[in-house]
Protein backbone atom coordinates (compact mmCIF):
# COMPACT_ATOMS: atom_id res chain seq x y z
CA UNK A 1 0.00 0.00 0.00
CA UNK A 2 1.49 3.38 -0.90
CA UNK A 3 2.51 5.75 1.89
CA UNK A 4 0.03 8.50 2.70
CA UNK A 5 2.44 11.29 1.86
CA UNK A 6 -0.30 13.92 1.99
CA UNK A 7 -0.97 13.17 5.66
CA UNK A 8 2.75 13.20 6.43
CA UNK A 9 3.13 16.53 4.61
CA UNK A 10 0.44 18.15 6.77
CA UNK A 11 2.16 16.91 9.94
CA UNK A 12 5.54 18.05 8.67
CA UNK A 13 4.11 21.51 8.01
CA UNK A 14 2.98 21.64 11.65
CA UNK A 15 6.43 20.55 12.77
CA UNK A 16 8.23 23.20 10.75
CA UNK A 17 5.76 25.91 11.80
CA UNK A 18 6.68 25.33 15.45
CA UNK A 19 10.42 25.54 14.83
CA UNK A 20 12.24 28.80 15.64
CA UNK A 21 13.82 30.62 12.71
CA UNK A 22 17.29 29.25 11.95
CA UNK A 23 20.27 31.56 12.11
CA UNK A 24 21.33 33.86 14.92
CA UNK A 25 20.45 32.50 18.31
CA UNK A 26 21.07 34.94 21.17
CA UNK A 27 20.64 32.21 23.80
CA UNK A 28 23.24 30.00 22.11
CA UNK A 29 25.68 32.92 21.98
CA UNK A 30 25.07 33.49 25.68
CA UNK A 31 25.68 29.79 26.40
CA UNK A 32 28.94 29.91 24.44
CA UNK A 33 30.09 33.00 26.32
CA UNK A 34 29.35 31.18 29.54
CA UNK A 35 31.34 28.17 28.33
CA UNK A 36 34.33 30.43 27.59
CA UNK A 37 34.41 32.03 31.02
CA UNK A 38 33.48 28.96 33.04
CA UNK A 39 35.66 28.52 36.12
CA UNK A 40 37.26 25.05 36.12
CA UNK A 41 37.99 25.18 39.85
CA UNK A 42 34.43 25.99 40.75
CA UNK A 43 33.18 23.21 38.50
CA UNK A 44 35.64 20.78 40.04
CA UNK A 45 34.31 21.64 43.49
CA UNK A 46 30.73 21.18 42.37
CA UNK A 47 31.55 17.91 40.66
CA UNK A 48 33.39 16.58 43.68
CA UNK A 49 30.50 17.62 45.89
CA UNK A 50 28.35 15.37 43.73
CA UNK A 51 31.03 12.65 43.86
CA UNK A 52 31.54 12.72 40.15
CA UNK A 53 34.78 12.58 38.27
CA UNK A 54 36.69 15.66 37.21
CA UNK A 55 36.17 17.59 34.01
CA UNK A 56 37.83 20.62 32.55
CA UNK A 57 36.31 23.66 30.94
CA UNK A 58 36.86 25.24 28.30
CA UNK A 59 40.17 26.17 26.64
CA UNK A 60 40.65 25.98 22.91
CA UNK A 61 43.81 24.46 21.45
CA UNK A 62 45.17 25.21 17.99
CA UNK A 63 46.25 22.26 15.80
CA UNK A 64 49.81 21.13 16.59
CA UNK A 65 52.29 20.79 13.71
CA UNK A 66 51.81 17.67 11.61
CA UNK A 67 54.55 15.07 11.11
CA UNK A 68 56.33 15.04 7.75
CA UNK A 69 55.57 11.33 7.54
CA UNK A 70 53.03 9.35 9.50
CA UNK A 71 51.00 6.17 9.43
CA UNK A 72 47.37 5.79 10.39
CA UNK A 73 45.60 2.46 10.76
CA UNK A 74 41.91 1.74 11.15
CA UNK A 75 39.58 -1.23 11.43
CA UNK A 76 35.85 -1.58 10.98
CA UNK A 77 33.39 -4.45 10.95
CA UNK A 78 30.13 -5.49 9.34
CA UNK A 79 27.96 -8.47 10.38
CA UNK A 80 25.41 -10.79 8.83
CA UNK A 81 23.45 -11.67 11.98
CA UNK A 82 22.05 -15.11 12.72
CA UNK A 83 19.05 -15.98 10.54
CA UNK A 84 16.34 -17.78 12.48
CA UNK A 85 15.16 -19.44 9.27
CA UNK A 86 18.49 -21.11 8.69
CA UNK A 87 18.41 -24.83 9.49
CA UNK A 88 21.86 -24.41 11.04
CA UNK A 89 22.71 -21.42 13.18
CA UNK A 90 25.59 -19.22 12.05
CA UNK A 91 26.60 -15.59 11.66
CA UNK A 92 29.19 -13.87 9.55
CA UNK A 93 31.44 -10.93 10.38
CA UNK A 94 33.69 -9.08 7.97
CA UNK A 95 36.50 -7.00 9.46
CA UNK A 96 38.22 -4.51 7.19
CA UNK A 97 41.55 -2.99 8.11
CA UNK A 98 43.53 -0.26 6.47
CA UNK A 99 47.03 1.12 6.84
CA UNK A 100 47.89 4.42 5.16
CA UNK A 101 51.37 5.95 5.24
CA UNK A 102 52.01 9.51 4.11
CA UNK A 103 55.19 11.43 3.47
CA UNK A 104 58.34 10.53 1.59
CA UNK A 105 57.25 6.94 0.92
CA UNK A 106 53.47 6.87 0.64
CA UNK A 107 51.96 3.45 0.97
CA UNK A 108 48.56 1.82 1.46
CA UNK A 109 47.35 -1.57 2.57
CA UNK A 110 43.68 -2.49 2.53
CA UNK A 111 42.47 -5.93 3.52
CA UNK A 112 39.45 -7.66 4.95
CA UNK A 113 38.82 -10.87 6.79
CA UNK A 114 35.49 -12.65 6.47
CA UNK A 115 34.76 -15.00 9.36
CA UNK A 116 32.01 -17.57 9.64
CA UNK A 117 30.97 -18.27 13.23
CA UNK A 118 29.20 -21.59 13.61
CA UNK A 119 30.68 -23.58 16.48
CA UNK A 120 28.95 -23.70 19.85
CA UNK A 121 31.76 -21.58 21.28
CA UNK A 122 31.24 -19.01 18.50
CA UNK A 123 27.49 -18.83 18.80
CA UNK A 124 26.97 -18.90 22.55
CA UNK A 125 28.69 -17.43 25.53
CA UNK A 126 29.32 -20.25 28.00
CA UNK A 127 27.73 -22.87 25.70
CA UNK A 128 27.85 -25.65 28.29
CA UNK A 129 26.13 -23.82 31.11
CA UNK A 130 24.44 -20.45 30.52
CA UNK A 131 24.25 -20.79 26.76
CA UNK A 132 23.74 -17.07 26.07
CA UNK A 133 23.26 -16.54 22.31
CA UNK A 134 25.45 -13.96 20.55
CA UNK A 135 22.78 -11.93 18.79
CA UNK A 136 21.15 -8.50 18.89
CA UNK A 137 22.94 -6.10 21.26
CA UNK A 138 25.41 -8.85 22.18
CA UNK A 139 26.42 -9.15 18.54
CA UNK A 140 27.03 -5.39 18.68
CA UNK A 141 29.35 -5.91 21.64
CA UNK A 142 31.00 -8.79 19.81
CA UNK A 143 31.60 -6.50 16.81
CA UNK A 144 32.96 -3.61 18.91
CA UNK A 145 35.45 -5.88 20.64
CA UNK A 146 36.31 -7.64 17.36
CA UNK A 147 37.01 -4.29 15.71
CA UNK A 148 39.38 -3.33 18.51
CA UNK A 149 41.18 -6.67 18.19
CA UNK A 150 41.37 -6.13 14.40
CA UNK A 151 42.76 -2.65 15.02
CA UNK A 152 45.46 -4.12 17.23
CA UNK A 153 46.32 -6.56 14.44
CA UNK A 154 46.40 -3.78 11.82
CA UNK A 155 48.74 -1.72 14.01
CA UNK A 156 51.24 -4.53 14.47
CA UNK A 157 54.68 -3.59 13.08
CA UNK A 158 53.61 -0.20 11.73
CA UNK A 159 56.15 2.55 11.43
CA UNK A 160 55.99 5.31 14.04
CA UNK A 161 54.69 7.94 14.34
CA UNK A 162 51.35 6.29 13.96
CA UNK A 163 47.81 6.54 15.24
CA UNK A 164 45.28 3.71 15.46
CA UNK A 165 41.82 5.05 14.75
CA UNK A 166 38.38 3.54 14.90
CA UNK A 167 34.90 4.76 14.24
CA UNK A 168 32.44 5.37 17.07
CA UNK A 169 33.03 5.42 20.77
CA UNK A 170 35.62 3.64 22.90
CA UNK A 171 33.00 3.39 25.62
CA UNK A 172 31.33 -0.02 25.60
CA UNK A 173 28.08 1.44 26.89
CA UNK A 174 26.22 -1.76 26.02
CA UNK A 175 28.05 -3.47 28.89
CA UNK A 176 26.37 -1.11 31.37
CA UNK A 177 23.03 -2.84 30.99
CA UNK A 178 21.92 -4.49 34.20
CA UNK A 179 20.22 -7.17 32.15
CA UNK A 180 23.49 -8.40 30.68
CA UNK A 181 25.33 -11.33 32.16
CA UNK A 182 28.26 -10.09 34.32
CA UNK A 183 30.58 -12.90 33.21
CA UNK A 184 29.89 -12.12 29.55
CA UNK A 185 30.54 -8.42 30.19
CA UNK A 186 33.78 -9.20 32.00
CA UNK A 187 34.98 -11.49 29.23
CA UNK A 188 34.34 -8.99 26.44
CA UNK A 189 35.75 -6.10 28.45
CA UNK A 190 38.90 -8.09 29.18
CA UNK A 191 39.46 -8.71 25.44
CA UNK A 192 38.80 -5.07 24.64
CA UNK A 193 41.14 -3.70 27.30
CA UNK A 194 43.78 -6.27 26.40
CA UNK A 195 43.84 -4.93 22.83
CA UNK A 196 44.13 -1.38 24.16
CA UNK A 197 46.96 -2.46 26.44
CA UNK A 198 48.84 -4.05 23.54
CA UNK A 199 48.61 -0.78 21.61
CA UNK A 200 49.87 1.04 24.67
CA UNK A 201 52.83 -1.33 24.92
CA UNK A 202 53.64 -0.54 21.29
CA UNK A 203 53.45 3.23 21.98
CA UNK A 204 50.74 3.61 19.36
CA UNK A 205 48.14 6.14 20.43
CA UNK A 206 44.64 4.84 19.85
CA UNK A 207 41.62 7.06 19.37
CA UNK A 208 38.06 6.87 18.17
CA UNK A 209 36.14 9.33 16.05
CA UNK A 210 32.49 10.22 16.54
CA UNK A 211 30.98 12.18 13.67
CA UNK A 212 28.06 14.49 14.49
CA UNK A 213 28.16 13.51 18.18
CA UNK A 214 24.98 13.69 20.19
CA UNK A 215 26.55 13.67 23.66
CA UNK A 216 25.76 16.19 26.41
CA UNK A 217 28.80 15.82 28.72
CA UNK A 218 30.02 19.43 28.48
CA UNK A 219 26.50 20.86 28.40
CA UNK A 220 25.61 18.90 31.52
CA UNK A 221 28.76 20.15 33.27
CA UNK A 222 27.84 23.73 32.41
CA UNK A 223 24.37 23.23 33.80
CA UNK A 224 25.88 21.91 37.00
CA UNK A 225 28.06 25.00 37.18
CA UNK A 226 25.09 27.28 36.57
CA UNK A 227 22.73 25.55 38.91
CA UNK A 228 21.67 27.60 41.92
CA UNK A 229 18.59 25.56 42.62
CA UNK A 230 19.72 22.16 43.89
CA UNK A 231 16.20 20.89 44.62
CA UNK A 232 15.76 19.55 41.13
CA UNK A 233 15.04 20.86 37.66
CA UNK A 234 11.37 19.96 37.82
CA UNK A 235 10.72 22.40 40.66
CA UNK A 236 13.14 25.07 39.39
CA UNK A 237 11.12 28.31 38.95
CA UNK A 238 13.37 29.51 36.09
CA UNK A 239 13.06 32.97 37.52
CA UNK A 240 16.64 34.13 37.04
CA UNK A 241 18.72 34.58 33.89
CA UNK A 242 21.00 31.78 35.08
CA UNK A 243 18.10 29.39 35.56
CA UNK A 244 16.71 30.22 32.12
CA UNK A 245 20.16 29.78 30.55
CA UNK A 246 20.50 26.46 32.37
CA UNK A 247 17.21 25.28 30.92
CA UNK A 248 18.26 26.36 27.44
CA UNK A 249 21.63 24.57 27.69
CA UNK A 250 19.65 21.47 28.60
CA UNK A 251 18.28 21.50 25.05
CA UNK A 252 21.77 21.60 23.50
CA UNK A 253 24.26 18.90 22.61
CA UNK A 254 27.97 19.58 23.04
CA UNK A 255 28.71 20.06 19.36
CA UNK A 256 26.28 22.98 19.25
CA UNK A 257 28.19 24.67 22.06
CA UNK A 258 31.41 24.44 20.06
CA UNK A 259 29.99 25.26 16.65
CA UNK A 260 31.44 28.64 15.74
CA UNK A 261 33.48 28.77 18.92
CA UNK A 262 36.23 26.58 17.50
CA UNK A 263 38.01 27.37 14.24
CA UNK A 264 38.91 24.60 11.77
CA UNK A 265 41.69 22.51 13.27
CA UNK A 266 41.13 23.73 16.82
CA UNK A 267 40.08 21.40 19.58
CA UNK A 268 38.47 21.91 22.94
CA UNK A 269 40.13 21.07 26.20
CA UNK A 270 40.17 17.42 27.22
CA UNK A 271 37.26 16.07 29.25
CA UNK A 272 36.67 12.85 31.07
CA UNK A 273 33.58 10.87 30.33
CA UNK A 274 31.23 9.98 33.18
CA UNK A 275 29.94 6.65 31.87
CA UNK A 276 29.65 4.09 34.65
CA UNK A 277 31.39 1.34 32.67
CA UNK A 278 34.60 3.42 32.64
CA UNK A 279 35.18 2.63 36.31
CA UNK A 280 36.36 -0.76 35.02
CA UNK A 281 38.69 0.67 32.34
CA UNK A 282 41.64 1.35 34.69
CA UNK A 283 44.46 3.07 32.77
CA UNK A 284 42.27 3.06 29.69
CA UNK A 285 39.60 5.40 31.09
CA UNK A 286 38.22 7.36 28.19
CA UNK A 287 38.80 11.07 27.76
CA UNK A 288 37.67 13.13 24.83
CA UNK A 289 37.85 16.48 23.11
CA UNK A 290 35.80 18.18 20.45
CA UNK A 291 37.52 19.04 17.18
CA UNK A 292 36.40 21.38 14.44
CA UNK A 293 37.30 19.36 11.36
CA UNK A 294 36.17 22.10 8.99
CA UNK A 295 32.52 21.39 8.41
CA UNK A 296 31.40 19.77 11.63
CA UNK A 297 32.36 19.37 15.25
CA UNK A 298 33.60 15.81 15.85
CA UNK A 299 34.23 14.08 19.14
CA UNK A 300 37.61 12.36 19.48
CA UNK A 301 38.00 9.85 22.30
CA UNK A 302 41.20 8.29 23.57
CA UNK A 303 42.37 6.43 26.67
CA UNK A 304 43.87 8.28 29.60
CA UNK A 305 47.43 7.24 28.67
CA UNK A 306 47.04 8.93 25.30
CA UNK A 307 45.37 12.10 26.51
CA UNK A 308 47.86 12.60 29.36
CA UNK A 309 50.88 12.27 27.08
CA UNK A 310 51.29 15.61 25.25
CA UNK A 311 53.07 14.02 22.28
CA UNK A 312 50.45 11.32 21.81
CA UNK A 313 47.58 13.76 22.33
CA UNK A 314 49.07 16.15 19.76
CA UNK A 315 49.61 13.25 17.35
CA UNK A 316 45.94 12.28 17.62
CA UNK A 317 44.85 15.90 17.21
CA UNK A 318 47.00 16.68 14.18
CA UNK A 319 46.60 13.33 12.42
CA UNK A 320 42.82 13.15 12.86
CA UNK A 321 42.50 16.69 11.52
CA UNK A 322 44.83 15.93 8.60
CA UNK A 323 42.86 12.76 7.83
CA UNK A 324 39.71 14.86 7.60
CA UNK A 325 41.42 17.26 5.18
CA UNK A 326 42.27 14.26 2.99
CA UNK A 327 38.69 13.10 2.65
CA UNK A 328 37.13 14.09 -0.64
CA UNK A 329 33.80 14.98 0.93
CA UNK A 330 32.06 17.70 2.89
CA UNK A 331 31.60 17.62 5.81
CA UNK A 332 34.93 15.83 6.04
CA UNK A 333 35.47 12.43 7.63
CA UNK A 334 38.83 10.69 8.17
CA UNK A 335 40.02 9.09 4.94
CA UNK A 336 41.28 5.99 6.75
CA UNK A 337 37.86 5.40 8.32
CA UNK A 338 36.16 5.74 4.95
CA UNK A 339 38.41 3.04 3.54
CA UNK A 340 38.07 0.78 6.60
CA UNK A 341 34.30 1.00 6.27
CA UNK A 342 34.46 0.24 2.55
CA UNK A 343 36.71 -2.74 3.24
CA UNK A 344 34.34 -4.08 5.89
CA UNK A 345 30.89 -3.34 4.57
CA UNK A 346 28.87 -6.30 3.29
CA UNK A 347 26.64 -5.03 0.51
CA UNK A 348 23.10 -6.22 -0.13
CA UNK A 349 24.45 -8.20 -3.06
CA UNK A 350 27.18 -9.69 -0.86
CA UNK A 351 24.61 -10.75 1.70
CA UNK A 352 22.58 -12.49 -0.98
CA UNK A 353 25.67 -14.30 -2.25
CA UNK A 354 26.51 -15.50 1.27
CA UNK A 355 22.93 -16.60 1.94
CA UNK A 356 22.65 -18.45 -1.36
CA UNK A 357 26.02 -20.14 -0.84
CA UNK A 358 25.07 -21.26 2.67
CA UNK A 359 21.65 -22.46 1.47
CA UNK A 360 23.27 -24.49 -1.31
CA UNK A 361 25.88 -26.05 0.97
CA UNK A 362 23.32 -26.88 3.63
CA UNK A 363 20.91 -28.32 1.06
CA UNK A 364 23.69 -30.61 -0.20
CA UNK A 365 23.66 -32.21 3.26
CA UNK A 366 19.86 -32.38 3.35
CA UNK A 367 19.21 -29.21 5.40
CA UNK A 368 16.74 -27.05 3.44
CA UNK A 369 16.00 -23.43 4.39
CA UNK A 370 12.37 -23.42 5.55
CA UNK A 371 11.22 -19.83 5.68
CA UNK A 372 8.27 -18.66 7.73
CA UNK A 373 5.11 -17.85 5.81
CA UNK A 374 5.55 -14.21 6.78
CA UNK A 375 9.13 -14.07 5.49
CA UNK A 376 8.13 -15.93 2.33
CA UNK A 377 5.35 -13.42 1.68
CA UNK A 378 7.86 -10.56 1.92
CA UNK A 379 10.24 -12.21 -0.51
CA UNK A 380 7.68 -13.14 -3.14
CA UNK A 381 5.42 -10.13 -3.30
CA UNK A 382 2.48 -10.36 -5.68
CA UNK A 383 -0.70 -8.52 -6.47
CA UNK B 1 50.24 -20.97 -26.40
CA UNK B 2 52.11 -18.34 -24.36
CA UNK B 3 55.83 -18.67 -24.52
CA UNK B 4 57.63 -18.56 -21.21
CA UNK B 5 59.01 -15.13 -20.37
CA UNK B 6 56.41 -13.21 -22.34
CA UNK B 7 54.89 -10.28 -20.51
CA UNK B 8 51.47 -10.79 -19.03
CA UNK B 9 49.66 -7.47 -19.24
CA UNK B 10 46.27 -8.33 -17.82
CA UNK B 11 43.76 -10.88 -16.59
CA UNK B 12 40.47 -11.56 -18.34
CA UNK B 13 37.47 -10.45 -16.25
CA UNK B 14 34.75 -10.65 -18.93
CA UNK B 15 34.71 -12.89 -21.95
CA UNK B 16 32.36 -13.57 -24.84
CA UNK B 17 32.54 -14.85 -28.39
CA UNK B 18 33.48 -11.54 -29.98
CA UNK B 19 35.51 -9.75 -27.32
CA UNK B 20 37.02 -9.89 -23.89
CA UNK B 21 37.71 -7.40 -21.10
CA UNK B 22 40.86 -7.65 -19.01
CA UNK B 23 42.10 -5.89 -15.91
CA UNK B 24 45.44 -4.27 -16.65
CA UNK B 25 48.31 -5.03 -14.32
CA UNK B 26 49.44 -1.41 -14.63
CA UNK B 27 47.16 1.34 -13.33
CA UNK B 28 46.40 4.06 -15.92
CA UNK B 29 48.35 2.18 -18.60
CA UNK B 30 46.17 -0.18 -20.59
CA UNK B 31 47.81 -1.43 -23.78
CA UNK B 32 47.70 1.11 -26.62
CA UNK B 33 44.50 1.52 -28.58
CA UNK B 34 44.76 -0.73 -31.62
CA UNK B 35 47.50 -2.91 -30.13
CA UNK B 36 47.43 -6.60 -31.00
CA UNK B 37 47.20 -8.81 -27.90
CA UNK B 38 46.49 -12.47 -27.36
CA UNK B 39 45.10 -14.89 -24.80
CA UNK B 40 45.76 -18.61 -24.65
CA UNK B 41 42.97 -20.80 -26.03
CA UNK B 42 42.29 -24.54 -26.19
CA UNK B 43 44.82 -26.95 -27.70
CA UNK B 44 47.78 -24.60 -27.79
CA UNK B 45 45.94 -21.96 -29.79
CA UNK B 46 46.45 -18.22 -29.32
CA UNK B 47 43.35 -16.05 -29.58
CA UNK B 48 44.21 -12.66 -31.04
CA UNK B 49 42.41 -9.42 -30.22
CA UNK B 50 42.79 -5.75 -31.07
CA UNK B 51 42.57 -3.41 -28.08
CA UNK B 52 39.48 -1.30 -28.71
CA UNK B 53 38.85 0.39 -25.38
CA UNK B 54 40.60 1.36 -22.15
CA UNK B 55 39.27 2.80 -18.91
CA UNK B 56 40.35 3.57 -15.36
CA UNK B 57 37.64 3.84 -12.71
CA UNK B 58 36.49 2.54 -9.36
CA UNK B 59 35.29 -1.07 -9.64
CA UNK B 60 32.60 -0.27 -7.09
CA UNK B 61 29.59 1.19 -8.92
CA UNK B 62 28.57 2.96 -5.74
CA UNK B 63 31.85 4.85 -5.47
CA UNK B 64 32.56 7.26 -8.28
CA UNK B 65 35.87 9.08 -8.42
CA UNK B 66 35.63 12.56 -6.90
CA UNK B 67 37.88 15.58 -7.23
CA UNK B 68 40.87 15.42 -4.90
CA UNK B 69 43.24 18.05 -6.29
CA UNK B 70 43.94 21.40 -4.66
CA UNK B 71 45.96 24.38 -5.83
CA UNK B 72 49.09 22.81 -4.38
CA UNK B 73 48.34 19.11 -4.87
CA UNK B 74 47.48 17.88 -8.33
CA UNK B 75 48.27 15.18 -10.90
CA UNK B 76 50.77 12.62 -9.54
CA UNK B 77 50.89 14.38 -6.16
CA UNK B 78 47.21 13.45 -5.69
CA UNK B 79 48.26 9.79 -5.63
CA UNK B 80 51.07 10.48 -3.16
CA UNK B 81 48.69 12.32 -0.83
CA UNK B 82 46.04 9.59 -1.13
CA UNK B 83 48.00 6.33 -1.39
CA UNK B 84 44.84 4.24 -1.09
CA UNK B 85 43.79 5.35 -4.58
CA UNK B 86 46.22 2.87 -6.12
CA UNK B 87 44.20 0.10 -4.46
CA UNK B 88 40.77 1.56 -5.15
CA UNK B 89 41.08 2.07 -8.90
CA UNK B 90 41.17 -0.43 -11.73
CA UNK B 91 42.40 -0.04 -15.27
CA UNK B 92 40.60 -2.28 -17.75
CA UNK B 93 40.82 -2.73 -21.47
CA UNK B 94 38.62 -4.44 -24.01
CA UNK B 95 39.88 -6.32 -27.05
CA UNK B 96 37.91 -7.31 -30.12
CA UNK B 97 38.68 -10.89 -31.13
CA UNK B 98 39.98 -10.90 -34.72
CA UNK B 99 41.31 -14.41 -35.18
CA UNK B 100 43.46 -17.16 -33.76
CA UNK B 101 46.60 -19.07 -34.50
CA UNK B 102 46.92 -22.80 -34.07
CA UNK B 103 49.79 -25.18 -34.71
CA UNK B 104 49.45 -24.92 -38.47
CA UNK B 105 48.09 -21.57 -39.56
CA UNK B 106 46.61 -18.14 -38.93
CA UNK B 107 42.81 -17.86 -38.98
CA UNK B 108 41.25 -14.47 -39.62
CA UNK B 109 37.85 -15.18 -38.15
CA UNK B 110 36.37 -15.61 -34.69
CA UNK B 111 37.73 -18.51 -32.67
CA UNK B 112 35.32 -21.36 -31.88
CA UNK B 113 35.55 -20.64 -28.14
CA UNK B 114 36.11 -17.37 -26.30
CA UNK B 115 39.16 -17.19 -24.04
CA UNK B 116 38.71 -18.44 -20.49
CA UNK B 117 37.80 -16.10 -17.68
CA UNK B 118 40.74 -15.20 -15.41
CA UNK B 119 43.28 -16.33 -18.00
CA UNK B 120 46.16 -14.05 -18.86
CA UNK B 121 46.44 -11.56 -21.69
CA UNK B 122 49.82 -11.04 -23.36
CA UNK B 123 51.20 -8.34 -25.61
CA UNK B 124 52.11 -9.80 -29.01
CA UNK B 125 55.78 -10.00 -29.83
CA UNK B 126 56.97 -8.45 -33.09
CA UNK B 127 57.19 -11.79 -34.90
CA UNK B 128 53.63 -12.64 -33.82
CA UNK B 129 52.39 -9.27 -35.11
CA UNK B 130 54.24 -9.76 -38.40
CA UNK B 131 52.79 -13.22 -38.91
CA UNK B 132 49.20 -12.38 -37.96
CA UNK B 133 49.05 -9.12 -39.98
CA UNK B 134 50.73 -10.48 -43.11
CA UNK B 135 47.29 -10.97 -44.61
CA UNK B 136 44.78 -8.19 -43.94
CA UNK B 137 41.42 -9.92 -44.09
CA UNK B 138 41.01 -9.59 -40.32
CA UNK B 139 40.60 -5.80 -40.64
CA UNK B 140 36.94 -6.23 -41.58
CA UNK B 141 36.33 -7.60 -38.06
CA UNK B 142 36.98 -4.09 -36.77
CA UNK B 143 34.16 -2.46 -38.73
CA UNK B 144 31.42 -3.09 -36.18
CA UNK B 145 32.23 -2.12 -32.63
CA UNK B 146 30.07 -0.84 -29.80
CA UNK B 147 32.93 0.82 -27.92
CA UNK B 148 34.52 3.12 -30.45
CA UNK B 149 34.10 4.52 -33.97
CA UNK B 150 35.55 1.75 -36.23
CA UNK B 151 37.52 4.18 -38.39
CA UNK B 152 39.34 5.44 -35.29
CA UNK B 153 40.24 1.90 -34.25
CA UNK B 154 41.31 0.92 -37.75
CA UNK B 155 43.61 3.94 -37.93
CA UNK B 156 45.05 3.30 -34.45
CA UNK B 157 45.63 -0.38 -35.21
CA UNK B 158 47.28 0.24 -38.58
CA UNK B 159 49.57 2.89 -37.05
CA UNK B 160 50.55 0.48 -34.26
CA UNK B 161 51.27 -2.43 -36.60
CA UNK B 162 53.15 -0.17 -39.02
CA UNK B 163 55.42 0.89 -36.18
CA UNK B 164 55.97 -2.67 -34.92
CA UNK B 165 56.70 -3.91 -38.44
CA UNK B 166 59.60 -1.49 -38.60
CA UNK B 167 57.71 1.19 -40.59
CA UNK B 168 56.96 -1.25 -43.39
CA UNK B 169 55.71 1.08 -46.20
CA UNK B 170 54.67 -1.83 -48.38
CA UNK B 171 52.45 -3.22 -45.63
CA UNK B 172 51.00 0.24 -44.98
CA UNK B 173 50.05 0.59 -48.67
CA UNK B 174 48.40 -2.81 -48.63
CA UNK B 175 46.51 -1.93 -45.46
CA UNK B 176 45.32 1.36 -46.99
CA UNK B 177 44.06 -0.49 -50.07
CA UNK B 178 42.30 -3.05 -47.87
CA UNK B 179 40.56 -0.28 -45.93
CA UNK B 180 39.66 1.48 -49.19
CA UNK B 181 37.93 -1.70 -50.30
CA UNK B 182 36.10 -2.08 -46.99
CA UNK B 183 34.91 1.53 -46.90
CA UNK B 184 34.40 2.12 -50.61
CA UNK B 185 30.82 3.20 -49.98
CA UNK B 186 31.64 5.58 -47.14
CA UNK B 187 33.97 8.31 -48.28
CA UNK B 188 34.00 10.24 -44.98
CA UNK B 189 34.97 7.26 -42.86
CA UNK B 190 37.54 6.12 -45.41
CA UNK B 191 39.21 9.55 -45.38
CA UNK B 192 39.24 9.52 -41.56
CA UNK B 193 41.25 6.28 -41.67
CA UNK B 194 43.56 7.44 -44.46
CA UNK B 195 44.30 10.76 -42.72
CA UNK B 196 44.88 8.81 -39.52
CA UNK B 197 47.49 6.47 -40.97
CA UNK B 198 49.40 8.97 -43.07
CA UNK B 199 53.02 8.52 -41.96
Amino acid sequence: MPLDIDALYRQAQDMVRDLPEAGENPQLAEAQRYLCRADPQLLRQKLLARERATAKIPWLVAPPPLFDSYTVVAADGSPIPPDRHSPVRYFVVNFGHVELTYGARPHAEIASELRLSYTEEDLYFDPQDKRIPIEGTRLGIHMSVGEMVALRGAARDVQLPAVALRDGSLILWQLQSRDEDPDLCAAYLERFLSALEDLRQQDIPVASYVSYPGSHDVANSLRLLLCDYPDGCRRCPQATDGQRLCRFIGTLVDRQLYQGLLSPGERSDVFESQSAILSQYGAHRVRFFYLDVGGEIARVEAPLWVMEDPEMRDAVHSIVYDQCQRSAQYPPYPAVLIEAHEAAVISTGGRQVVEEMMARLLASKGYPYLRSAKDHSKRSRGV
Amino acid sequence: MAESGQARIGEIVETESTRFVAESFELHRPPALGQLVYAPGDDDTCLYGVVCYGTTASPDPGRRAVRRSTEEVFDQAVYEEHPQLELMLRTEFAARLVGYVDATRVHHYLPPQPPALHYSVYACEIDQVARFTERLTYLRSLLELPEIAPEQLLAAHIREVYRLRGEDRDWLSRAAREVAGLLKNDYERLMTVLYGIEP
